[in-house]
């Protein structure tokens, strides 16, 4: 009742965007407002002679869905699933947030901290369109992606003189935007403000800590594109993220609650000089450089215990040349080579003030085949030299098969690999909060730990610490088989196998204890692991007005070498008693947070006068979250969150004066689950309105 | 959590006829009975300090496995204990910690499976603080802690094979270290983990003829 008066009262100011309406083929009425795809090929290729799995997510869904942030619209998109604990973090086809490389216009983002990318850093006003590849792509795209790749594009050249918009929802949530862009023969320029802020939430009753803590973000973005001569032009980008966070924490220590306060500060910068030139019709170039800067400085005062600082600064920089070659109608190549400066210094490693430093050096090719009007080959390699971890070896082959008309065929098999990051090589941490454990990173566990031995304060060490060794990149092998049929105009319908098969994964594994008994962790490549499913997805225009789109996925998961213990009927659970029982295969679930089955169903309304209105509903079903019955795999035995139904809807109307207003309400069934889904708020409701100046 | 919790002080003891059947005949081997305990208290939390540290008494909880039954404090020095019990430490009548002659060691497998004792099998006695027969530390001995949700879950498959303070055998398996029977779940209270905690549930199986069968 309280939160309808509030919507009510804000109801005036409001949000959104706006296009003119525009009359659409097919495939954009369908929801594909581009017919362009970049990212699988480093190249701009038609969407229709694309060769791998992807997926587009156009201005137009972002806004009519009222998405703010990146979070808000991948949590809604086939096969990927958002995970929480270290920021919102996505999971593409079953595989973690790590393995995932986010770009935006090509260049990667950093700063993740235990591998997660909080993806609440990417305001969403200036996106032209988020493109993503599902499966392995290291051959074009090296370390991280090894799931695939999402590519934030924002680089436009539609000239919207002025675009000013303005929301406010509930928690006191404000999102107000600028986006300018001046559009002439030579110049390009785009400009971009935006400024977030919350109070946070807290779902938990009873409790002064909040799950989403208050936060101020703001963010600038600016681009310009000069073009010197018809083949030749230059662009610089530059990108500035800045959030300050408060965060009350309540820490339980022994039973008795210690109060504090947080303060967080998290800085993401980014600049990119490009200089494209175009030889003749057949041969361009671009040579890129890139520098990025990530910052995170996070002061806690407590009330009764000391201050607690920490800090990590992670910069990246990349120079890189790309030419693409179109040797006759039948064959295009690319090939770039590139080097990579990446340096970490953080309080959770030994020192704060010594930067801890990687560099590669890779190079790249792609041979893109067109035997026939039919047929599309891709073949691909990409080999990263590594200063401080073992070097990769990239490979990837994809094709299409157009068979008919309304029948296409992709396949594509690679290899993804990602490096071991500077955590899992320099971590030097204890937590004295929790017990004293420490985790050590593997380049010098065995000095740190010999030290502490000399000192007499080690208790044991397991084998595991004798198997301390130089890590080695987690690799992937990921396949793909998908159908595509599209029946007639307006619906098409695709089905995709895939299964990616992944070795060396890096685990914290415990390598001693201290005297004390409390526990010492390093990493080491053990794991073997597999994801494996079917993703359906349906896209129908059922009218001028109406698009549906419906998507399923199924998911298996599993660690090899668990299941190889219980196939030898080594692994043992709990019966209703609590006695033991030997666990089979049927009561093994796999992996943690994954679920079976996932599904959506979204329907869209256009109306010609502009009004538009959209309702979302998207399911997830139970997912492992706890080990809890004395063994070291996930079983039905274990602790699971429940599957869930979360509804969305909003509606909005586009003038042709440039004004629109949009209203929206998300998680109407107002489902929580404070312990598992605290990225998720009870139900919430939004006003926005926003203005645009068109170019004539 | 989900069961009805027992009650605190008494101990729930199932009725057995471990006597009587080997009374009765002396020359079959008969199969004991496994006998249950639950919620058997082990140096539970009585208080907090000014501090909020967690108070406890620090004494251990002795048990007869021959009696089924808890051996008052004041009889630490006999041999009328098996085996006792503080936090997640379990000690045997032997070695450092006892005049009798007892020992144990932890065996990988199910409880109902054990019907008799390898022969190859060697039973440690305990030598504290540096070694304990039942091994102490997660993943180690009987329990697994997670450092995230705070909760001691018993392994599976582990079974506590004992020799008695009189030199007999039994086999011994923990089904929880919380009040109720159950581990508790991991969105329990801080409270309740706390509090609820160090009371054991267990089931044994005492064979009093001396042989290693079950």
């Amino acid at each position: 009742m309280k939160k309808w008066v509030i919507l009510f009262l804000i109801s005036a100011p409001t949000i959104a965007f706006s296009q003119v309406v525009m009359v659409r083929d097919t495939m954009q009425s369908i929801g594909q407002t581009d017919s362009v795809f970049v990212t699988a090929n480093r190249s701009a290729r038609k969407l229709s002679n694309v060769t791998v799995p992807f997926n587009i997510i156009s201005a137009k869904q972002i806004q009519q869905a009222g998405s703010l942030r990146l979070t808000d619209v991948l949590k809604e998109q086939p096969g990927i699933t958002m995970t929480s604990g270290f920021g919102a973090g996505i999971q593409l086809q079953g595989l973690n947030p790590d393995y995932t490389i986010i770009l935006i216009n090509g260049e990667p983002l950093v700063g993740r901290t235990a591998g997660v990318l909080d993806l609440n850093r990417i305001a969403l006003g200036n996106v032209k369109k988020i493109e993503i590849v599902k499966g392995p792509s290291s051959s074009l795209y090296g370390s991280e992606a090894m799931a695939g790749v999402i590519n934030i594009i924002t680089e436009s050249t539609t000239n919207i003189p002025l675009q000013a918009s303005l929301r406010y929802g509930t928690y006191e949530t404000m999102d107000a935007s600028i986006n300018n862009t001046i559009a002439t023969k030579s110049v390009f320029y785009q400009g971009f403000y935006n400024y977030y802020s919350t109070n946070g939430y807290s779902i938990r009753p009873n409790s002064n800590s909040r799950v989403t803590t208050p936060i101020g973000r703001y963010t600038i973005n600016q681009q310009l594109k000069y073009n010197i001569t018809d083949n030749t032009n230059i662009a610089i980008g530059l990108r500035l993220t800045d959030e300050k966070i408060t965060n009350d924490i309540s820490v339980s220590n022994g039973g008795a609650t210690i109060n504090s306060t947080g303060k967080e500060h998290n800085q993401d910068q980014n600049i990119s000089f490009t200089l494209n030139h175009k030889f003749s019709n057949k041969i361009k170039t671009s040579f890129k450089n890139y520098f990025t800067d990530y910052n995170a400085k996070q002061d806690l005062v407590t009330i009764t215990g000391a201050p607690y600082y920490d800090l990590l600064n992670h910069q990246f920089q990349r120079i890189e040349n790309q030419t693409d070659w179109n040797i006759n109608k039948n064959i295009n190549v690319i090939f770039g080579l590139g080097a990579v400066w990446e340096g970490v210094k953080s309080t959770r490693y030994d020192s704060e003030k010594l930067r801890k430093n990687n560099t590669i050096q890779y190079g790249f090719t792609q041979f893109e085949w067109n035997p026939t009007q039919k047929l599309i080959l891709i073949g691909g390699v990409r080999f990263d030299k590594n200063e401080t971890f073992a070097s990769a070896f990239s490979p990837k082959f994809s094709g299409l098969y157009k068979i008919s008309p309304k029948h296409k065929l992709r396949f594509s098999i690679g290899q993804g690999f990602k490096a071991p990051d500077f955590r899992q090589l320099y971590l030097d941490f204890t937590n004295a909060a929790a017990g004293g454990y420490s985790v050590f990173g593997t380049a010098q566990a065995q000095q740190v730990i010999g030290q502490l031995s000399a000192l007499g304060q080690i208790g044991t060490l397991y084998d595991s610490y004798y198997q301390l060794k130089t890590l080695k990149p987690e690799f992937s092998t990921g396949m793909h088989l998908s159908w595509d049929y599209d029946p007639n105009l307006n619906t098409n319908i695709s089905v995709q196998l895939f299964r990616n098969d992944i070795s060396n994964l890096i685990q914290v594994q415990q390598v001693g204890a201290y005297i004390t008994g409390a526990q010492i962790f390093s990493y080491l490549n053990v794991g073997r692991a597999f994801t494996q499913g079917v993703e359906v997805e349906v896209k129908r225009k059922i009218n001028n007005h109406f698009t549906l789109n419906a998507a399923y996925q199924f998911l298996a998961t599993g660690d090899k070498d668990q299941i190889a213990q219980i196939k030898a009927g080594k692994v043992y659970t709990r019966d209703a008693n609590g006695y033991s029982k030997l666990l089979t295969l049927n009561d093994y679930v796999g992996l943690p947070n994954n679920s079976t089955h996932k599904a959506q169903l979204k329907l869209n309304y256009n109306a010609s006068n502009g009004l538009f209105a959209n309702f979302r509903m998207l399911y997830r079903s139970e997912w492992a979250v706890n080990n809890t019955n004395g063994n070291e795999v996930f079983d039905k035995g274990d602790e699971f969150a429940h599957g869930y139904i979360s509804i969305h809807t909003s509606i909005g109307k586009e003038y042709k004066n440039g004004f629109t207003w949009q209203l929206g309400c998300d998680n109407i069934s107002n489902y929580v689950d404070p312990s598992n889904l605290p990225n998720l708020p009870g139900r919430t409701f939004f006003g926005s309105i926003k203005y645009q100046i068109n170019h004539k | 959590m989900k069961k009805t919790i027992q009650s605190i002080v008494t101990l729930v003891i199932i009725s057995t006829s471990i006597v009587a059947c080997t009374k009765s005949d002396s020359t079959t081997v008969m199969p004991v009975t496994a006998v249950t305990v639950k919620d058997l208290p082990a140096d539970t939390v009585v208080g907090l300090s000014a501090q909020g540290i967690p108070i406890t008494n620090g004494k251990y909880t002795f048990y007869s496995l021959e009696k089924n039954a808890i051996v008052p404090n004041s009889d630490s020095a006999t041999t009328k204990w098996d085996v006792a019990f503080m936090a997640t430490r379990i000690i045997t009548n032997g070695g450092t910690s006892g005049t009798g002659l007892g020992g144990a060691f932890v065996y990988t497998g199910l409880f109902d499976a054990l019907t008799t004792i390898p022969t190859d099998s060697t039973f440690k006695t305990d030598n504290a603080p540096t070694s304990y027969a039942i091994t102490t530390g997660s993943g180690k001995g009987w329990y697994n802690y997670d450092g995230v949700t705070n909760l001691i879950t018993p392994l599976a498959g582990r079974v506590l094979v004992i020799r008695t303070a009189s030199g007999k055998y039994a086999k011994m398996e923990i089904a929880s270290y919380y009040k109720g029977g159950v581990t508790l779940p991991a969105t329990a209270t801080d409270a309740d983990k706390l509090n609820k905690q160090r009371y054991y549930t267990f089931r044994f199986a005492y064979q009093p003829n001396g042989t290693k069968t079950f």
